[in-house]
């Protein structure tokens, strides 16, 4: 189905996102906060208003305008970088996957995943925080308190499927969304892959929030650890990266669309159709387990 | 007693304007994903089967022509009729070459109906596909045409189907002219469709 296409982004391709960025960051963040100030919210448009009719207006009057997702001034570097990680891809982290599925079963990688997650906690959390969502600052206090004992050190999420209480996914680059700064351009980081200079400066930030990296590890330890959470989600992903090559045109034009597009609607979440489904938020009576099962 | 007949010609009045409506969108998104899941669905069936039933299934619910002219754009009103028509013929077999190919990966699943909203001919139906790890918002365009609602973008996870093959697709255009991106979409055709 169409959909597989799409979730790559955080699924499969850019989930690398949160990783091993040390060295692309720092060279490009002692720059970047000049470049920040210019980062314009020209991408800001109808898509942030909930209201319905903006909703429709925007589905429907832009069928003229040419339209332009994110600046991408540095294409030829870009797509340079976007050759390297579709090598790296192939060549190691797909094998790896592979050799890791084979060793350990599907529910133990996704507890190792929801561990990873659980750990990420306060990136999330202070993001919401740094917001004013209170709410979510709320509920990813509340989730991590829960996995954290409940769900045996965050191996699984009892918080979503007993309570129904669901993630909220916040980052730093989001944060700056949120208060009205744009991507600045588009940018393709090794390993990391689809970012912009506000995204990238954001996982620089938010790797500060890392509790690996406050966990006295050798650079060699923190390395593995990273990489260990990239194989677990790559492992867990089905093979949506190969549909997008196999399937588009041209595949780096395709996911820089879909990368900017998936951001904006990350930001503007108003508009965001996954707020209808979304579990009950942080609440008092949810703070009573017993409630959960009905007690 | 005017109050009372104000009240009831307003009742009959709303009546009279509901048996006219349109149908609803959503029912009709419902019938697309229960004919399609059916066939998904269906484990008496191989892989090449599902593929061709499927495939007949989900264009009477797209509206391509207009799904065509709002990934084009501005390059919809220069292109001549005949690079139109090309384009469009090509587009409906990308868009079949891509959920075809996709269609081995279904793993179960169901789909959950969560709003619908209507304004004059547009319809914005959300829905939510369900499955064991995942729950993955999608939304549906629609418009009103020839007796049918019709989808014309699919929203995945904020990710517009449309928006996104406009941007691709714009920047080819630019950079290879509309023949070069003919050219592209029949070479990637070919590829997908060889077995």
């Amino acid at each position: 189905m169409l959909l597989r296409i799409f979730t790559l982004l955080f699924a499969g391709y850019f989930v690398l996102v949160g990783t091993v960025f040390a060295a692309a960051s720092q060279a490009q963040s002692s720059n970047s906060q000049g470049a920040m100030t210019l980062a314009s919210s020209e991408q800001q448009d109808d898509l942030f208003s909930d209201d319905f009719d903006a909703d429709f207006g925007n589905g429907f009057s832009d069928s003229d305008a040419t339209y332009k997702l994110i600046s991408d001034p540095f294409q030829p570097f870009n797509r340079g970088v976007f050759w390297f990680n579709d090598k790296l891809y192939f060549y190691v982290f797909k094998p790896v996957a592979k050799g890791y599925r084979l060793i350990l079963p599907r529910p133990a990688r996704v507890s190792v995943g929801n561990f990873f997650s659980n750990l990420a906690t306060p990136i999330r959390a202070g993001n919401a925080l740094l917001q004013l969502k209170f709410r979510d600052f709320g509920t990813e206090v509340y989730r991590f308190v829960i996995n954290s004992t409940f769900g045996i050190v965050g191996l699984f999420d009892p918080a979503e499927s007993v309570a129904g209480v669901k993630q909220r996914v916040e980052d730093f680059g989001q944060t700056l969304g949120h208060f009205g700064i744009g991507h600045g351009f588009y940018l393709v980081l090794p390993i990391v892959g689809p970012s912009s200079l506000r995204d990238g400066t954001g996982v620089f930030v938010d790797s500060f929030a890392d509790p690996f990296r406050y966990a006295n590890l050798e650079s060699i330890e923190y390395l593995g650890i990273k990489l260990l959470d990239v194989e677990t989600r790559l492992s867990l992903d089905h093979e949506t990266y190969e549909g997008i090559v196999q399937d588009s045109i041209d595949p780096y034009l395709f996911i820089r669309a879909a990368y900017a597009q998936r951001r904006l609607a990350q930001v503007g979440e108003e508009t965001y159709n996954v707020n209808i489904f979304e579990g009950p938020l942080f609440d008092g009576d949810l703070l009573n387990p017993f409630d959960w099962f009905g007690f | 007693m005017m109050k009372k007949i104000i009240i009831c010609c307003l009742l009959v009045l709303g009546f009279a304007v509901s048996g006219f409506a349109l149908p609803q969108p959503q029912a009709r998104v419902e019938q697309m994903v229960d004919s399609i899941l059916g066939v998904l669905q269906n484990s008496g069936m191989n892989a090449a089967e599902k593929k061709a039933q499927v495939s007949g299934r989900v264009q009477e619910y797209l509206n391509m022509q207009s799904m065509s002219r709002r990934t084009l754009g501005i390059h919809w009103e220069s292109a001549t009729e005949e690079q139109r028509q090309r384009f469009t013929d090509l587009f409906v077999r990308v868009l079949e070459g891509t959920y075809l190919n996709r269609i081995g990966d279904y793993s179960g699943g169901t789909v959950k109906y969560l709003k619908q909203r209507v304004k004059e001919d547009k319809a914005i139906v959300d829905t939510a596909i369900i499955s064991a790890e995942l729950e993955i918002p999608v939304q549906y365009k629609m418009i009103y045409q020839g007796g049918h609602w019709q989808v014309f973008d699919i929203v995945i996870e904020g990710i517009s189907l449309i928006k996104n093959y406009r941007s691709s697709y714009g920047e080819i255009i630019r950079q290879n002219g509309y023949e070069g991106l003919l050219a592209l979409m029949d070479e990637k055709v070919l590829a997908m469709e060889r077995p």
